[in-house]
């Protein structure tokens, strides 16, 4: 009936699980090569960043020890069988506190943005990802695949061993093969290449440099799924250094964005974020904001939260460039020799004078961004920041980013020589070759080919299928590493438990091979002691073990950055644009969804079922088709239909989803999908008689759309025209979390006089500057009870308030409550009966304005009435008010009536229709033990972490003092990059909350209805001049 | 109809009649019955074996309820997931049949108690059948609160009772467990008054049946009846005052019942309208069964002369006045969203009109407010095929507007991104046709082993002249 269930383990407890693998790691450790002996692992104490008493024995050293006797007392003679009870530890180790949560900075790997992490852990398991506050760039902030780092830690599909031909092989033998493989290719003069996406570990990067440089024919080609190639191209023209300036969108009061998805994916969004949202509360006294334009093909995220939005023909971007490089130019009084674009339909030139002249008014303070991959348009890019004299105010080129270093023409000439059969050893880390080059169809074969080709993929992958060896590298809460994401920020990851799997480290696995082995600790301060260590802040300690511990402990260091050469601007390098030639039918876009990057993350069941921020459609891919064209086509949301470019050209088949704001003529497909592999998914959910398994069988999740990038003047392009669309008469129903998308009502059965719902309240700036409380809705609200109040709440009230403004919606709180809260994945058939799980969802609105479609995002969860609706009805009182305002679900006294989520009129309540266990059954160890998993047949719903509240609480008490403002907060609050979400003692006059309480943007939803909520929302304000009826 | 009429009349009565009073007012049992005729006739249907029409009846009917037990099974081993509810539509089918049983049984109430009070004595032939029915709707309503929980296993939670479990008590504000006193009590004065009613039935059957299990089992439910004036008398006094306990029920069981919605914040439940609404469309829904049933026994059993043309219009024009009643609450609802001012009323209401469930809707005042109006034709009172036709339509109406209630006024609510689609699944379709079979499976075996018909009273509104006055006198009815 049910299925099994592996309870968390409650607080006082180790899993023997844990234990039981650090023991096996360490019998088997003799086995390793001497230079992943786990001494390597053990850390000096005070790294841990909570202001903790040092550990007399650190927590690595606990579990070695803890391990070590209970292997020996218990498991002495026994075999490997998995063991699934809980035993007490032994003997407690000084120092620690069973359960109770220790969190490490270190670096988040997630993408090539190096964001602080805080990685909590549980009993020697890393559980939940935080953003590490004092980092500079991320702020606290961490996006939702950093959030979703753990399960993959735990996932059983990850390599345990490596693998030589396919099959598990000892460390010592492939290592003794590869040696003797790299031996000939040495002699026989052939070339050696190292491929990864972009390296921000300078140790690895100088690793990888030392290794390439032991062969005549070596090098090191960095390859980004997800490229900016063009940008450091450009700045290589334009500035004469291949580099890739800092943007700083906190300094740009005006930005301007041409297609670049700067809030969702590009570069570094969580920086990024933090960045734009602080311009985004304007306050009564101080009415300003940024003003953001975004001009862009499809949908994204960014342009969701642009101030105005223009939907664009993906050929149009560059001429648009043009055109505006040429009137800034005129303006500064430096008109272009030559017209950037020869005809021009003239289309946006009101738009782009008025922005030139704002641009011009706010000379270094605007920003314009482009993701195009052209060099030409983006050296245009460059020449209108440089104009308005951006460089050195919100882009910086002193101090450049490290974060996308990838140089697309060195992938054409390595797929060049892999074609012509050059290629004598091949290396690839963190990038899938084959299915991110799936354009290139016969590189497999070359791959074959090569005489030594080797992996260090996790898990299987396109690649690892055809590589000769696969050397797994750790996870990277497994392992040591460091970052400079921007030059002189230097950051540190460290391990937070022993490797699960026999894996070793890729810096360690080179450096076996140069016959130099050493451990990546070893590594990392010998590269730190040498090149960091010497360009410290003079206030830092002159010892190096001193250095050391401090960049450990507080994750990251800033430190004299490495001098660039940058030389004034070359404008001679700009030329004019090729025309584009309107090519017929469809213009395929790119691009890449918030909550999967890279295909490395494929095997995130988190992440693969984490809602778009703007379609809603989780599990696979699909073809974004604009309105216009799907009415034409007559093609429904779902409707199968086959995508191809050329006659013999690939083709692809994946349901269309109607996507308003894109423009016509485009398509628009993720990428990162149809990664192999990912039909272990087919069975994730509930299996019953009426389910739809996720993965159709013989199928993958989504389908690989890099079949139809194509390399163009030496860049990968993203966009491929030309395209045609056939439908097939399939359909395969998206699982969208959202079905009905607007907050106007449908026309037909809208009631005269209330078409629309303020459940969003929008204004514009313009009319803010008049009266703050602009855009309020008029209700005829009163707080007359018909009761007197016979609950007072005398101590703490918890409430929270949400700023919309600030708000992108880029859901890093959906999995962040996901993590924290035990919140189960239930597959594609669930999600599509809209039944979902997250306690924290985001709705987002579409509304049309005149051709323009404006875009809103809410996140919404239980609101916390204090006139719940919910409370009165549950027969058996399994959901009651606390007398700190919140609302509490009793899970063992739920019968699950389901009366309570009928009555909530927010509909944020979700009901266990089924058990839910993790496919992988290790997933468990992902498990918050502070949270209750629930069963089958009960109702659950946002508890405002109220496992979080009472950590602060005892915290508190055993420190003596009562509970202070922001000592509490909740999984959402902390690790939105837009620092949106305040959580807060409303009773508190002096909290953060009582403040924004009386922020007069502050409303309430549904506040008609008197449930009175806890939540409050402050209201969306667009930068825009006219006095719109809702902005 | 006349047809009918003849055919079934017996040759040996076919006297003239001579009162003149009886042609402007027929008698209520045709065929010019003596008591004893009464007796036969109603026992005859459990003393010979049972017809080929009730095994194949029963044969459906049971089969219906396997399927059903097989679904309720699956569902409960697996989860409510195996329904096609959401987390925006949270009840449907399940409440729905909920309601619709409910509904179903006040009419079995309404004719027993209501017109035994009212003195309407043509409903001694139809309320013993009527009674049944609501027995079994009863129980086949209390099956959806117990299986729609997400864990029924504890049920038992609804109940307030000093426990174990702590100070745990039930949530007496919660209309959920008013539910639970309200059928729980509807439940145990039904069968109480039915089985009252039984007792000087019971004793016939134990005086008629040869010595064996039939016998004994009528001897101890007839709880030594021997026909005395005393024990007639404790019968009236018992029967009196179960009526009068029993009537209020009418009422109040199904404004429990609204209430679930009434004290909702739900736009489209939250009404004021609802628990009159509610009353009104249960009996109207419960005499359409009535009839149904009525028709169908008139039929297989034989009963022609006991089920006369009388009682059926009489049924239908109680049902035609309920129907009104319903079809003005429909409008009324509109009324009020539209004189409320409430634009989340005005919408779901104007949802429920043209939204995507408006077939539901426009089925649900088709059948209850539209078809019925054809019962105003006294033609058509008394083509019987016509109303049992009628009747069936009812009940899929009155079934509808449950549906209706619950359905589209929760898939489009507040919040337009919560707004979700409901479509049944499989194991949803076959629990209700589960609880139709188990409730004509309960039904069939009433039919087999119980007299439909109560004999007793039955015997007291024969309009034989020589025995009529006798009979008024014993049955109290003349008073």
């Amino acid at each position: 009936m049910a299925a099994k269930f592996m309870p968390p383990p409650i607080a006082p407890f180790v899993t023997t699980r844990d234990v039981f693998l650090a023991a096996m790691t360490k019998q088997r450790s003799e086995f390793r090569p001497s230079e992943t002996k786990p001494h390597s692992l053990v850390r000096r104490g005070g790294n841990q960043v909570a202001p903790a008493e040092a550990a007399a024995l650190s927590r690595r050293q606990f579990l070695e020890a803890a391990g070590f006797t209970i292997s020996l007392a218990a498991f002495g003679g026994c075999g490997r069988a998995p063991v699934d009870h809980a035993f007490p530890a032994p003997a407690m180790p000084a120092g620690t506190i069973p359960g109770q949560l220790r969190s490490y900075a270190s670096t988040c790997t997630g993408c090539s943005a190096a964001c602080g992490l805080l990685v909590g852990t549980r009993d020697g398991r890393p559980l939940k990802m935080e953003g590490l506050p004092e980092h500079p760039l991320s702020q606290g902030g961490l996006c939702a695949v950093g959030q979703a780092l753990p399960i993959g830690l735990y996932d059983r599909q990850r390599f345990a061993e490596p693998l030589q031909n396919g099959k598990p092989a000892e460390w010592t033998t492939i290592d003794h093969e590869i040696v003797q493989g790299l031996d000939r290719i040495k002699s026989q003069q052939k070339a050696v290449r190292v491929v990864t996406s972009t390296v921000t570990s300078p140790t690895l990067r100088a690793r990888i440099a030392a290794f390439v440089k032991q062969f005549p024919d070596g090098r090191h080609v960095v390859f980004d799924p997800n490229s900016s190639s063009a940008i450091l191209d450009a700045h290589q023209q334009t500035h004469g250094a291949r580099v890739l300036p800092h943007y700083h969108f906190d300094r740009a009061t005006t930005v301007v964005s041409f297609g670049a998805d700067f809030l969702g994916t590009w570069i570094s969004p969580v920086e990024f974020t933090a960045g734009w949202s602080s311009r985004r509360a304007p306050q009564a006294n101080k009415p300003e904001m940024s003003h953001h334009v975004q001009f862009e093909s499809r949908m994204s995220l960014t342009g969701s939260n642009a101030d105005r939005r223009y939907a664009i023909h993906p050929s149009q971007q560059g001429p648009l460039v043009g055109r505006l490089a040429e009137i800034v130019a005129t303006l500064a009084g430096k008109p272009l020799p030559e017209k950037p674009v020869a005809n021009m339909d003239g289309k946006f030139d009101q738009q782009l004078a008025e922005l030139a002249e704002r641009l011009w008014h706010e000379r270094g303070r605007g920003l314009v961004v482009c993701d195009s991959q052209e060099v030409g348009v983006q050296r245009y890019v460059n020449y209108i920041n440089h104009l308005l004299g951006n460089y050195g105010t919100t882009l910086d080129l002193e101090r450049p980013s490290r974060q996308r270093q990838g140089n697309d023409r060195d992938i054409e000439s390595l797929v060049e020589e892999l074609s012509a059969g050059q290629i004598g050893a091949l290396f690839v880390a963190d990038v899938d070759l084959l299915h991110a080059l799936a354009n290139r169809p016969g590189l497999a074969d070359a791959v074959d080919r090569v005489p030594l080709s080797i992996s260090f993929a996790p898990r299987g992958d396109e690649f690892t299928t055809h590589a000769k060896y696969v050397c797994p590298d750790h996870h990277p809460l497994e392992s040591w590493s460091d970052a400079e994401p921007i030059s002189g920020l230097m950051s540190l990851g460290q391990p937070t438990l022993q490797p699960l799997g026999n894996t070793r480290a890729m810096m360690e696995s080179l450096a076996t091979w140069m016959g130099q082995p050493t451990t990546t600790l070893a590594a990392l301060q010998a590269y730190w002691k040498d090149s960091v260590f010497p360009r410290r802040p003079s206030s830092a300690s002159a010892s190096f073990a001193d250095f050391w511990d401090v960049a450990l402990r507080s994750g990251f260091v800033e430190v004299t950055p490495e001098p660039v050469k940058i030389n004034e601007f070359n404008a001679t390098s700009l030329k004019p644009l090729m025309p584009t030639t309107a090519a017929d039918g469809f213009t395929i876009v790119l691009y890449n969804k918030i909550g999967m990057p890279d295909a490395r993350h494929a095997h995130n069941p988190w992440l693969q079922e984490l809602p778009d921020p703007v379609t809603k459609v989780t599990w696979g891919n699909y073809v974004c088709v604009s309105p216009a064209d799907a009415d034409r086509l007559q093609i429904n949301d779902g409707d199968v239909i086959a995508v191809s470019v050329g006659k013999d050209a690939p083709q692809l088949e994946l349901p269309a989803l109607v996507q308003v704001g894109q423009h016509e003529g485009t398509l628009a497909i993720a990428r990162g999908y149809g990664v192999k592999g990912t039909d272990r998914f087919a069975k994730v959910g509930p299996q019953w008689i009426g389910a739809n398994p996720t993965v159709v069988d013989g199928e993958l999740v989504g389908v690989n759309a890099a079949v139809f990038q194509e390399f163009r003047s030496g860049m990968l392009r993203y966009e491929r025209s030309g395209a045609t669309v056939a439908k097939t008469g399939k359909h395969r129903a998206l699982a969208a979390t959202q079905k009905y998308n607007s907050l106007e009502l449908p026309s037909n059965v809208a009631p005269h006089g209330a078409e629309h719902r303020d459940v969003i309240q929008r204004t514009t700036l313009a009319a803010f500057a008049k009266d703050p409380h602009a855009g309020a809705a008029e209700h005829h609200a009163t707080d007359t009870q018909l009761w007197p109040e016979d609950h007072p709440k005398t101590g703490h009230a918890w409430g929270m308030v949400i700023d919309l403004n600030k708000c992108t919606g880029c859901s890093a709180c959906v999995i962040a409550c996901q993590a924290e809260n035990n919140i189960p994945v239930v597959g594609y058939d669930e999600v599509r009966r809209q039944r979902e799980m997250h306690w924290l969802r985001i709705d987002r609105y579409y509304d049309q304005v005149s051709e323009n479609v404006d875009v809103a995002h809410q996140p919404m969860m239980c609101q916390h009435c204090d006139n719940a609706p919910c409370e009165t009805v549950c027969p058996a009182l399994a959901t009651v008010h606390s007398s700190e305002g919140l609302n509490e679900q009793v899970y063992n006294r739920c019968v699950g009536t389901r009366y309570c989520a009928n009555n909530c009129p927010y509909k944020v309540r979700r009901f266990n229709w089924f058990a839910y266990p993790h496919p992988d059954l290790r997933q468990n160890l992902v498990l918050n033990p502070e949270v209750t998993v629930r069963s089958r047949g009960v109702m659950e719903k946002c508890s405002m972490c109220v496992q979080r509240i009472e950590a602060g609480r005892i915290a508190a008490r055993t420190q003596g003092v009562p509970m202070a403002d922001g000592m509490v907060q909740t999984a959402c609050q902390q690790s939105c990059p837009a620092d949106a979400i305040l959580f807060g003692d409303m009773n508190d006059p002096r909290s953060a909350i009582s403040a924004a309480l009386k922020n007069p943007r502050r409303y309430r939803v549904l506040e008609e209805l008197n449930v009175r909520p806890s939540v409050s929302y402050l209201r969306v304000v667009r930068n825009r001049d006219e006095e719109a009826r809702r902005g | 109809m006349a047809n009918t009429m003849t055919q079934r009349v017996p040759t040996s009565s076919s006297v003239p009649n001579p009162d003149a009073l009886a042609t402007l007012r027929p008698p209520l049992i045709a065929g010019d019955k003596q008591p004893a005729d009464v007796t036969h006739d109603i026992c005859a249907p459990f003393e010979r074996g049972p017809t080929a029409l009730w095994w194949v009846a029963f044969a459906v009917s049971f089969t219906t309820l396997v399927i059903g037990a097989i679904a309720v099974t699956y569902q409960i081993a697996t989860g409510i997931g195996t329904w096609g509810l959401n987390r925006t539509v949270g009840w449907a089918f399940d409440i729905t049949n909920f309601v619709f049983w409910v509904g179903i049984g006040h009419a079995g109430t309404l004719i027993s108690a209501v017109l035994f009070l009212f003195r309407q004595k043509w409903r001694t032939s139809v309320n013993r059948s009527a009674e049944a029915m609501t027995l079994f709707a009863v129980m086949c309503a209390g099956l959806f609160p117990i299986i729609h929980m997400g864990r029924p296993w504890l049920a038992f939670w609804m109940m307030p009772y000093p426990n174990t479990r702590g100070p745990l008590w039930v949530n007496f504000k919660s209309p959920l467990l008013w539910d639970v006193f309200a059928i729980s009590t509807y439940l145990l004065i039904s069968a109480v008054f039915w089985y009252v009613g039984l007792v000087p039935d019971l004793a016939t059957i134990r005086d008629r049946s040869p010595a064996g299990w039939r016998r004994r089992l009528a001897s101890i439910f007839s709880l030594g009846w021997n026909g005395s004036a005393r024990t007639w008398h404790r019968y009236e006094t018992v029967y009196m005052l179960l009526a009068g306990l029993a009537t209020p029920l009418v009422f109040s069981v199904h404004t429990i019942v609204s209430m679930d919605f009434a004290t909702a914040v739900i736009p489209g439940w939250h009404t004021t309208i609802f628990p009159p609404y509610f009353v009104a469309g249960a009996i109207f829904s419960g005499l359409a069964m009535v009839l149904t049933l009525m028709l169908i026994a008139r039929k297989v059993m034989q009963l022609e002369d006991y089920i006369t043309l009388r009682h059926v219009e009489a049924m239908c024009k109680l049902m035609l006045s309920m129907g009104c009643i319903v079809g003005l609450a429909y409008g009324t609802e509109f009324f009020v969203a539209a004189y409320s001012g409430n634009p989340y009323e005005q919408f779901v209401f104007l949802n429920r009109a043209g939204g995507p469930f408006r077939w539901a809707y426009w089925t649900m005042v088709t059948c209850n407010v539209i078809i019925p109006q054809l019962l105003w034709l006294r033609g058509v009172r008394r083509n019987i095929a016509l109303v049992f036709a009628i009747s069936i339509v009812v009940n899929i109406g009155m079934w509808f507007e449950r549906f209706v209630i619950i359905v589209t006024s929760l898939h489009r609510d507040f919040l337009p991104s919560s707004w979700a689609d409901y479509s049944p699944t499989i194991i949803e379709v076959a629990t209700l046709l589960g609880s139709f079979g188990l409730f004509f499976s309960c039904f069939l075996l009433f039919c087999r082993f119980i007299p439909v018909i109560a004999m007793a009273e039955v015997k007291g509104v024969l309009k034989s002249p020589h025995h009529a006055h006798e009979h008024e006198s014993v049955k109290g009815d003349a008073a």
